[in-house]
């Protein structure tokens, strides 16, 4: 290839980990033709999201994407009809006349081109879902694409690394176990300067009631979220444990390669059934979330645990009164970014806003919210250096509904809108710190 | 990404401006690779950085918590960013040779 793609393609030796090899160049339009033949098939969603669209475009202005970029080809009507024009071709029924009068086009490399370079354009942030009066989640069209393109060997460098990291040490980081213990004494030292208690952070606690998994960046950037679990674990006096197999929510298989989710999930599974654990509790990641709530059991199931988010059983456990928050130790204008999968795709917007009503002593809401509230503009993996001149374009209405709050913290309960926000804050000059919810409880705990 | 040419010998580098191969490190290539980094000069709180993180990296093979990091060189996250425009995490594990952070950081 003579020019350099944004986001950068993995090589086809990174591509071995997840079992596809690289179709040629000349080879792919007609590959992808199958493919997507193939897809149809058993992908009912995406077949409906190709036929009822009437590109009436009352998603082009609903997508961050679009705002953000102004490129016509990230609104979600004409990322979608990339694909729906090579399907009115030769997959959709009706006489052929008729069909070319509706845009239907050949396939060729610059179709694929095109695939690669705006399906990494969309955060699957599901927002054009919710204005669609057909329902088109463009989402789902996304997850499908990339999906082809991974099996013509079309993957970025960054999702690759992610999934070989994986599966050599169970966390997207590449974190070997020995790093990972080593940090964990280091945290309980941390914990033990910061409180004067014995708080401890297990791993591979045998019969412990709950299994935590988190985020593997809240072992290396985000440790202070990451010791507000172990507290609050400690105050409600819930045995817990993490897992030497696997240190990580973020399921990047839901991006695109669902065999690569499949055995995510299988993993943490696995890790939960021989431990002996009675559930499993995610931490801070959106789109983990939605795969655990949303498609492990359907996938993987049916499960012989619940695995429940961290909110959830902190709500429970400030139900029961194991646990009290001071809200005076977070006296600052606090707001609350919705991560796309909590609010879109995890049932999860209540739960976090009643624990901030117990811990934080001035909310308030951005314009727009909850279910309309805009993407970081990182969703799906988005996140790769190469691509930050988009991803600033991509966070940029989310960084206008802050800066209209006034807030002086952001709290983002998911890793990558924790590794996305700090950067599109500073980049459109919005002066606010951005944290986790986790962190938010940390400090209001009373121990 | 173009070679680094360190003492007439090329450096092969990543797409991001990491090594390709953590072995071929030393104090000079440090040196180039802080140049493309906007940080003109190695000082000494510089090699405190560099030198921690490489005695981590032999022992465990990644980069260590930013955290430790920080409470192990004495040095907070604000210091680091002034060392390391780019951060702990991009130049700082560049110029020390570590293979790039990667996941939701």
């Amino acid at each position: 290839m003579s020019e350099v793609r944004i986001p950068y393609e993995a090589k086809e030796k990174d591509l071995k980990v997840m079992h596809v090899g690289a179709v040629p160049a000349e080879e792919r339009p007609k590959a992808a033709l199958e493919l997507l033949g193939e897809m149809l098939k058993y992908k009912r969603s995406l077949k409906l999201y190709l036929d009822v669209c009437t590109h009436c475009g009352a998603c082009a202005e609903q997508c961050h994407s679009y705002l953000g970029t102004k490129d016509p080809y990230n609104m979600p009507v004409a990322r979608v009809e990339l694909v729906r024009r090579v399907y009115k071709k030769f997959f959709a029924p009706g006489r052929s006349f008729l069909r070319a009068w509706e845009g239907a086009k050949d396939i060729d490399q610059e179709t694929i081109d095109l695939w690669y370079k705006y399906f990494y354009q969309c955060n699957q942030c599901r927002r054009c879902a919710i204005f669609c009066p057909k329902g088109i989640d463009t989402a789902e069209v996304t997850i499908a694409m990339r999906e082809l393109l991974a099996h013509l060997g079309l993957v970025t460098k960054f999702h690759a690394g992610i999934v070989k990291n994986m599966k050599t040490t169970g966390n997207n980081m590449g974190t070997p176990l020995p790093a990972i213990l080593d940090g964990i004494e280091f945290l309980e030292e941390e914990l033990k300067e910061e409180t004067g208690l014995d708080i401890k952070i297990p791993v591979d606690m045998e019969g412990a009631e709950v299994l935590f998994n988190p985020s593997s960046s809240d072992l290396f950037t985000n440790t202070d979220g990451f010791m507000s679990v172990a507290k609050i674990f400690h105050k409600a006096g819930v045995s817990w444990t993490l897992s030497s197999r696997i240190a990580e929510t973020a399921n990047f298989g839901l991006f695109f390669h669902e065999p690569t989710m499949r055995e995510h999930n299988m993993k943490l599974m696995n890790a939960g059934k021989d431990l002996g654990v009675k559930r499993i509790v995610a931490g801070e990641c959106g789109h983990g979330w939605r795969t655990w709530r949303m498609f492990t059991d359907t996938i993987n199931g049916p499960l012989p645990f619940p695995v429940v988010h961290l909110f959830e059983e902190v709500l429970d456990y400030m139900r029961d009164g194991r646990i009290q928050f001071d809200k005076t130790r977070n006296p600052e204008l606090i707001t609350y970014h919705d991560p796309c999968n909590y609010g879109r795709g995890g049932d999860l917007m209540d739960q976090p806003r009643e624990i901030l009503r117990a811990c934080v002593q001035n909310f308030v809401e951005t314009t727009p919210t909850k279910e309309y509230s805009y993407c970081c503009g990182g969703g799906s993996g988005i996140l790769m250096d190469e691509a930050m001149e988009i991803r600033m374009a991509l966070g940029q209405p989310k960084a206008e509904s802050v800066r209209a709050t006034g807030a002086e913290i952001l709290c983002a309960p998911c890793a990558i809108c924790k590794a996305q926000l700090p950067v599109v804050m500073n980049h459109h000059k919005v002066d606010v710190k951005v944290k986790g919810l986790s962190d938010l409880m940390g400090r209001a705990l009373i121990l | 990404m173009a070679d680094l040419i360190v003492n007439g010998q090329a450096i092969p580098l990543d797409e991001d401006g990491f090594l390709e191969d953590t072995e071929l490190w030393n104090e000079e290539v440090a040196k180039a690779l802080a140049l493309t980094e906007d940080v003109p000069e190695l000082t000494e709180e510089h090699w405190k950085v560099i030198n921690y993180l490489r005695d981590y990296f032999a022992k465990f093979g990644v980069a260590p918590m930013v955290r430790k990091l920080c409470k192990d060189t004495g040095c907070d996250l604000k210091t680091i960013y002034e060392l390391f425009p780019s951060g702990p995490a991009k130049g700082a594990c560049k110029i020390a040779g570590l293979l790039k952070p990667t996941g939701c950081v």
